[in-house]
């Protein structure tokens, strides 16, 4: 449970690195002097004509651990799966297992369609090292896991993901292998089978093996690991305390999403032309030239709930202007209304409206729920004939540190009183 | 080619049930099932007998009845051409197994070997039934000498499974081995004394040298001494065969050890 590497390693990668090809066209006779000379396929290749999958990574996974990777799509967490299990060997650097080694990669592989799961059971069992008879002896308990009893002598192509994800993590945690290698593969499993397996990885876990699980079920890492590795783009960002490393993870993808709404935003503003007409209508009387999001003084699209934001419009009316209210409606993007105002509502009486102005709705805190958001903006009328109606004209993300569920996440706090006590109170902050 | 083969002999269980596997995959859906195993060389016996007596009228100088001498020969070059050919493209066909799991690859070209070794042999039989009837009907066909078989199998063996290990893993890299393969062996076959008695074209000086150092003809020669001649084959056939099978062996095996662990990347 800490940042500490442990004192005897059962994984133990050392600068790791890993290489791959480019496939280029008309380039075999290269791949296979390559592969003939360096017992690689990159050896001798320009920078130019190989992808690093993972570049110098370093960490150590101990004796009745939990290790989670973490990152995005082509981030190297099945590659140093793969690698980890043997079935790769590292470009450069190191990697020592001890023990024996057991990896669920992909969904159904290592099954051969064509014969039924029984069959399947007992290649798989030998494939993870055991014999005839040991396979004989934990068959019954197998079956019983993974509850496919019926559905044993059919071949595994009739399975479904599911079946095939309850029969590959049955043979894997009943072969008793030292490491346990899982790729995302859980996921498929239903509800009750997903809890059988957390309850077996624990056992696992107790008994002194080691489990190395990547998945982007930032949740079911959380829960199950002791430590975790944050890989993007192949290097190594982050390796410690789960909710530290999930957090920074978090923000990192909402600070990346808000920049995506910031870019939209953008756009459309430079680029009217590419404006959705469904979504802006309006006489033209007055116009909303920008809207923007301010966070504490500064303009982003990703807010932490609760902090400070202004909603800035600047608009401009051709002509002096005695009917005007302005309005912002803040909406989850299925439509459903969270909150919305106008200067009208709050009581303030039109005076004039001649050229440009700005028009500032200032929040002290913006207790929204984690998730993305939407906001409409409008000058119309006092009898609601829009001037400028903008749909959906700018979007933002809210993280939210202590969770929660829907889109109003008030302060709050626990009282309790009587013949109740708590054990402890995990700490949510990093 | 020390690690394939301890890697073999640590899976052997393994391996005898994929091909145990295999060879019910194979039959799986078919009426006939396990019987085409007889049917197939008879039929293939019978095909081959209507060819080379009736329409080419081969020349069998004392190879009497030519359809006994033909199968003697015939039957080990399937197993020999077939483990070769279905080897090479194995890591190719089963690179989702090898790509995705943990798996020792070297069985897979090893499963095509030794299930085509048991087709072999369920046409022994066959070969056997032939043999006596042929004896039966007056003509002076095998003998004793067929109890050499299993020897020449065993040092048969090494040659196929080098054959098919090393071919294996070059397919990973170069599809085109597929295509070159085929019509390779196609032209071994041709060279291979066992569609005619070596004897029958030593006044073709060129093409009897040729037939001779041909590497599979030592075998070929030892199964129809054995099977068809009634004679044991001679010392020097057992030389020329440890060689060539000890040479394929450490080419083969060298080579996939050599390029084992770039299979999973390229396969």
């Amino acid at each position: 449970m800490s940042d500490e590497t442990p004192a005897v390693p059962v994984i133990s990668v050392e600068g790791v690195t890993k290489l791959y090809r480019r496939t280029m066209p008309g380039d075999r006779l290269r791949t296979l002097k390559s592969a003939l000379v360096g017992r690689n396929l990159t050896n001798g290749l320009r920078p130019d004509e190989a992808i690093a999958a993972l570049e110098g990574v370093d960490f150590t996974v101990g004796r009745g651990e939990a290790f989670g990777i973490i990152g995005g799509n082509g981030s190297g967490k099945s590659t140093m799966l793969k690698l980890v299990a043997g079935m790769l060997k590292p470009t450069t650097g190191r990697i020592v297992v001890a023990g024996r080694v057991a990896a669920l990669i992909e969904l159904g592989a290592g099954f051969h369609p064509e014969i039924s799961g029984r069959e399947n059971v007992f290649i798989n069992g030998a494939v993870l090292g055991l014999t005839r008879k040991e396979i004989e002896s934990r068959y019954a308990d197998i079956v019983e896991f993974s509850g496919l009893g019926d559905f044993m002598e059919e071949p595994v192509k009739n399975y479904s993901s599911g079946m095939y994800v309850r029969l590959g993590f049955a043979v894997a945690v009943h072969t008793n292998p030292d490491v346990l290698l899982v790729d995302e593969v859980l996921a498929v499993g239903d509800e009750a089978f997903a809890h059988r397996c957390l309850r077996r990885i624990e056992e696992f876990l107790a008994s002194g093996r080691t489990l190395l699980l990547v998945s982007h079920s930032l949740d079911l890492v959380e829960g199950v690991c002791d430590r975790v590795m944050w890989l993007e783009n192949g290097h190594q960002r982050l390796v410690g305390e789960p909710r530290r490393v999930i957090d920074a993870y978090r923000q990192e993808v909402a600070e990346k999403e808000g920049e995506e709404h910031k870019a939209a935003l953008q756009q459309r503003q430079e680029d009217p032309a590419s404006e959705d007409p469904e979504l802006r209508w309006g006489s033209q009387e007055a116009e909303i030239t920008s809207i923007r999001l301010l966070v504490g003084g500064e303009e982003r699209y990703h807010v932490e709930s609760g902090e400070p934001v202004v909603f800035e419009i600047r608009a401009r009316a051709a002509q002096a202007l005695d009917d005007f209210v302005f309005g912002v409606a803040v909406a989850t993007p299925r439509g459903t209304e969270v909150w919305g105002t106008n200067t009208d509502l709050e009581g303030y009486v039109a005076g004039v409206f001649d050229g440009e102005a700005t028009v500032r709705l200032a929040c002290p805190a913006l207790r929204l729920g984690p998730g993305d958001y939407v906001v409409d903006v409008a000058v119309h009328s006092k009898e609601g004939a829009p001037y400028d109606y903008q749909k959906r004209a700018l979007a933002f993300t809210v993280t939210a540190r202590a969770g929660g569920i829907g889109t109003y996440l008030p302060e709050h706090g626990w009282e309790f009183t009587g013949g109740l006590k708590w054990a402890g109170r995990k700490t949510l902050d990093p | 080619m020390f690690r394939v083969a301890a890697q073999l002999f640590r899976y052997r269980g393994l391996l005898a049930t994929l091909t145990s596997r295999e060879l019910k995959a194979r039959y799986r859906g078919s009426v006939l099932g396990f019987l085409w195993s007889l049917a197939n060389p008879l039929l293939l016996l019978a095909v081959y007998t209507f060819v080379f007596s009736v329409v080419f009228k081969a020349r069998s100088q004392g190879a009497d009845p030519y359809a006994l001498f033909l199968v003697s020969g015939l039957f080990p070059w399937i197993w020999t051409s077939a483990s070769t050919l279905e080897g090479a493209m194995s890591l190719v066909a089963s690179s989702g197994l090898i790509r995705k799991a943990v798996f020792p690859a070297e069985l897979i070209p090893m499963v095509s070997v030794f299930s085509n070794l048991v087709h072999f042999l369920f046409a022994l039989p066959i070969v056997f039934t032939a043999l006596v009837a042929g004896r039966i009907l007056g003509y002076n066909v095998g003998g004793i000498s067929a109890v050499a078989l299993p020897a020449i199998v065993l040092i048969h063996l090494p040659l196929v499974a080098g054959l098919a290990l090393g071919f294996s893993a070059l397919t990973v890299h170069f599809k085109d081995v597929r295509d070159l393969l085929g019509n390779l062996l196609t032209l071994m076959f041709f060279l291979t004394p066992i569609l005619f008695p070596l004897d029958s074209i030593s006044h073709l000086r060129y093409v009897w040298w040729a037939v001779r150092l041909n590497p599979f003809t030592p075998y070929i020669l030892s199964y129809q001494e054995a099977l068809f001649w009634g004679r044991f084959p001679e010392p020097s056939l057992w030389l020329q065969m440890a060689t060539v099978s000890l040479v394929a062996w450490s080419l083969g095996a060298g080579l996939f050890e050599r390029l084992r662990e770039t299979l999973v990347e390229a396969a």
